[in-house]
């Protein structure tokens, strides 16, 4: 079986997630590796506290992303395919062989930074769930008030989709969509409007540092956010890491790709499951794994007898 | 006299050709053997840029071993190859185009591939010739579209190169013919060599060269279905359709689709249906894939003849021990042909029931979503009315509907879906998608799988709309909204209405047909698992791995 490895975005934090990594060499490394880079310990990124602040999310979720695959990767497992949800696109570059850790580090905090302070309040986003993409995207156009921007943003299911945004202008929408058919509808606890162009002066920046590291050429087909492309060259995979803080997560989209491409054993990097959820719901023929689920011994066991196989 | 000599036109340039071409791999192969380990370097040989090839893959049978050697060929020496494959299913089909191998595709079906065919023709690194039905894909073979190159799967080839394809023959044949009798190269990837075969399915004279595949060709179960799944919905959508379609016109031979709803008729047949007196009345002969879910009616005599397009992994003993039912080989074995089954689910049955995913108020529909771009399966060749027909049957006659001297029957095409998909997506529409992904793509005309013009009844868990007595679109828009449930389109119809159309014909609820929903019940099922087909077929049936559940 084909084998993907998935890194989560913002949403599947939680305190004390550092912790909850396999007690091994390689994790060690990458955890000393990270305290060294940031100059204080990157325990300190993981506190309920501390997680109230996007940057030390992103900071937390690479780190705990990156050691786990490291832990994997000692034990003889590669993936055939990786791919990332938002920030956790970075830590799958990383498991692509395309960035080192030390420059994904930089670029997650300074991306962190930069979504911190683009509007510091009054923006956020919202869930929408059992409305498609095109009839979603259509409300949105109709009911829209200009002074109060929004925009579709990820999809993460066919009928899970979500919109950023004015906090008031998210919250508009969401009473629309209710009356026009969707199942339910919730704010997000984020505190920013991600994945739309109201974040595009971060992707400029980010192009900016970018440029300035060198990418490797991908050793594992990385699959991209924006277009949900399997991307073979570092160019692309530059632009695609940079532009998808202001462009929507095709993340549905993405994984099919994989499946179509043959995965059927994905492994969730920790922390959480919800791109374990997700795909179980998309591929039902399909073995999904998730660390913190299922336990990294029990996915390591898993990951064994499929190197067996093949 | 010199003049003309020089003038004089070669007739054998095709074979000229191939002959050049098989030189230069004499010393790469032994005879008509390629080794397994050389398919790669003989393929970049034998194969050149530009090549129209014929691929074998249909939803069932895939020549996987060849596919994986032709995406690894080197790109520099061997690209624009032009792909006809019926269907489009393993990730290598398109790792072709994702290189650079191939640039042009023709094809039926590729739904396992839909979200990457979408994105490629976007991209262009791949462009499309058309979306066939499988006919006309076959048929084209022999008109416009001849192979130069035709790579398929056996079971079996002698060193004289005749093959063994047995109950999974297929489309073998027909990929196979429309290449050698045009000087295109077969190519042949076989399970094994052996010295004696059961029979000969595919003479030896019609193939250029085979090859040990590392492992077996890949076949999925495609037509197995777990009664657990089956529904009392689906269930009572049976019961309807036994009673207000294959009782009412006395439907005796048929196509099923790959539903669960066909799959409770199958089940039925031997339980409600034989309570209703309809056995050898109906249902007798079928152009069909053996379905475990036909076993309980198979071995309650109903079935007098079933031929098939492919066949079912697991059904291979039960097949041969029930030689008076299906088409069998001296061997014993079971012999399959997907273009014959195709023609005579076309043009030789009574009706073709099948399920979609959309439908418009007019009764057309479609199984493609947006974004992605996927094909039909079998269901718009065998759903349609095959205009030239002669021959008459009793269902065939009965829904005529003219009184004109020269008028003919029709056949029943049929539609069984419910109101509304998994995820609370409306099944009636007013504009399919199927039209967005024709602007999208640019295709000529929009993948429509079943015309609404063809489409004679519509079943939903609400009644049947007997469509082929509407005399007008009005009347047939009203009979569609009036079994649509609390869909857009179904809402829009008055109670008033729905009593006239009843009155009339045009639609019928269940209790029209003396059905309680009450009774529609999973205990009315010949078998409630795959345990139990097991047991109906005396223990011959032996299921895939992931359908045991014991």
């Amino acid at each position: 079986m084909r084998l993907a490895y998935l890194f989560p975005g913002q949403g599947s934090q939680r305190p004390g997630l550092l912790h909850e990594l396999p007690k091994c060499e390689a994790v060690e490394e990458i955890l000393e590796e990270a305290s060294d880079l940031l100059n204080e310990s990157v325990y300190n990124f993981h506190s309920e506290e501390m997680l109230g602040s996007t940057k030390a999310v992103q900071i937390a979720l690479l780190t705990s992303g990156v050691a786990a695959y490291k832990a994997f990767e000692i034990d003889g497992n590669k993936p055939d395919f990786v791919a990332g949800h938002s920030v956790g696109a970075f830590g799958a570059a990383v498991a692509a062989g395309v960035l080192e850790f030390k420059d994904a580090l930089k670029l997650v905090e300074l991306r962190g930074g930069l979504m911190e302070q683009a509007y510091p309040e009054g923006y956020g986003m919202g869930v929408v769930l059992g409305l498609e993409a095109h009839r979603l995207q259509s409300i949105i156009t109709k009911f829209m008030d200009e002074k109060q921007p929004v925009f579709m943003s990820n999809q993460n299911a066919p009928d899970q989709l979500t919109i950023s945004g004015t906090l008031q202008g998210v919250q508009n929408i969401l009473d629309e969509v209710q009356k026009h058919g969707a199942r339910c509808t919730s704010m997000l606890k984020v505190s920013t409007p991600s994945h739309c162009p109201l974040l595009s002066s971060v992707s400029n920046e980010l192009t900016e540092a970018l440029h300035k590291i060198s990418l490797s050429k991908p050793v594992v087909p990385f699959v991209g956010n924006r277009r949900a492309r399997l991307l073979f060259h570092p160019d692309d995979i530059r632009q695609d890491l940079a532009d998808s803080v202001s462009t929507a997560v095709q993340w549905h989209d993405a994984s099919t790709v994989l499946y179509e491409n043959g995965v059927r054993l994905f492994i969730e990097m920790p922390p959480g499951n919800v791109l374990t959820r997700l795909a179980n719901r998309a591929f039902p023929d399909a073995k999904v794994l998730s660390v913190t689920e299922n336990g990294f011994d029990d996915c390591l066991y898993i990951l064994e007898k499929n190197r067996r196989k093949k | 006299m010199m003049h003309t000599e020089n003038l004089k036109r070669v007739w054998t340039t095709r074979l000229d050709a191939k002959e050049k071409r098989k030189s230069i791999v004499r010393n790469l192969v032994d005879g008509l053997v390629i080794p397994t380990d050389r398919i790669v370097e003989v393929m970049e040989k034998l194969i050149r840029p530009g090549d129209r090839v014929v691929l074998e893959g249909n939803n069932q049978k895939q020549a996987s071993f060849l596919s994986e050697a032709l995406a690894q060929v080197n790109p520099k020496h061997l690209f624009d190859l032009h792909m006809i494959m019926s269907s489009i299913s393993r990730p290598e089909h398109l790792d072709l185009f994702e290189r650079g191998i191939a640039n042009k595709v023709d094809f039926a079906y590729a739904g396992p591939q839909s979200l990457r065919m979408a994105q490629m023709v976007e991209d262009r690194k791949l462009s499309i010739g058309e979306i066939h039905t499988y006919i006309e894909l076959y048929g084209r073979l022999f008109i416009d579209l001849i192979p130069s190159v035709a790579l398929v799967a056996a079971d079996k080839a002698d060193r004289f190169g005749n093959l063994y394809t047995g109950p999974n023959t297929e489309e073998t044949p027909t990929l196979v013919e429309a290449a050698a009798f045009r000087d295109g190269i077969v190519i042949v990837q076989v399970n094994e060599l052996t010295d004696e075969l059961p029979r000969v399915d595919i003479p030896g004279s019609w193939v250029d060269y085979v090859v040990v595949a590392d492992e077996p060709y890949e076949l999925e179960p495609l037509f197995t279905r777990d009664p657990r799944h089956i529904t009392d919905i689906q269930i009572l959508q049976a019961m309807m359709i036994i009673r207000g379609i294959y009782q009412k016109h006395e439907v005796q031979s048929l196509n099923h689709g790959i539903g669960y709803n066909t799959a409770a008729v199958e089940l039925l047949l031997p339980t409600y249906a034989e309570s209703l007196g309809l056995k050898g009345k109906i249902c007798k002969h079928w152009a069909l894939n053996p379905h475990p879910t036909m076993i309980p009616a198979i071995e309650s005599g109903w079935v007098e003849s079933m031929h098939c397009f492919g066949g079912e992994v697991g059904m291979e003993k039960y097949v041969e021990a029930r030689r008076d039912v299906f088409f069998t080989g001296a061997d014993g074995s079971m012999r399959s042909n997907r273009t014959l089954s195709q023609m005579a689910g076309q043009y030789a049955v009574d009706l073709f029931i099948g399920s979609t995913l959309q439908m418009d108020g007019a009764g057309n529909s479609s199984t493609v979503t947006r974004g992605r771009l996927a094909g039909y399966g079998g269901a718009p060749n065998m759903g349609h009315d095959p205009g030239g027909r002669r021959h008459s049957t009793p269902a065939w006659l009965n829904i005529m509907t003219s009184e004109d001297s020269l008028a003919r029957g029709k056949k029943l095409v049929v539609q069984v879906v419910e109101t509304f998909q998994t995820g609370n997506k409306p099944v009636f529409v007013e504009s399919l998608d199927a039209i967005e992904v024709k602007k999208d793509t640019g295709l000529a005309i929009a993948p429509v799988m079943i015309y609404g013009d063809d489409v004679t009844h519509v079943v939903t868990e609400e009644g049947i709309a007997y469509l082929y007595k509407a005399d007008s679109m009005e009347k047939r828009r009203e009979a569609i909204a009036a079994i649509a449930g609390v869909t857009t389109i179904g809402q829009t119809l008055t109670s008033n209405k729905l009593d006239q159309l009843r009155q009339e014909g045009l639609i019928a609820l269940p209790e029209d047909l003396q059905i309680r929903r009450s009774d529609a019940k999973r205990s009315l099922l010949a078998a409630k698992s795959v345990e139990e087909l097991v047991e109906w077929s005396d223990g011959l049936y032996e299921p895939p791995a992931k359908f045991r559940s014991w």
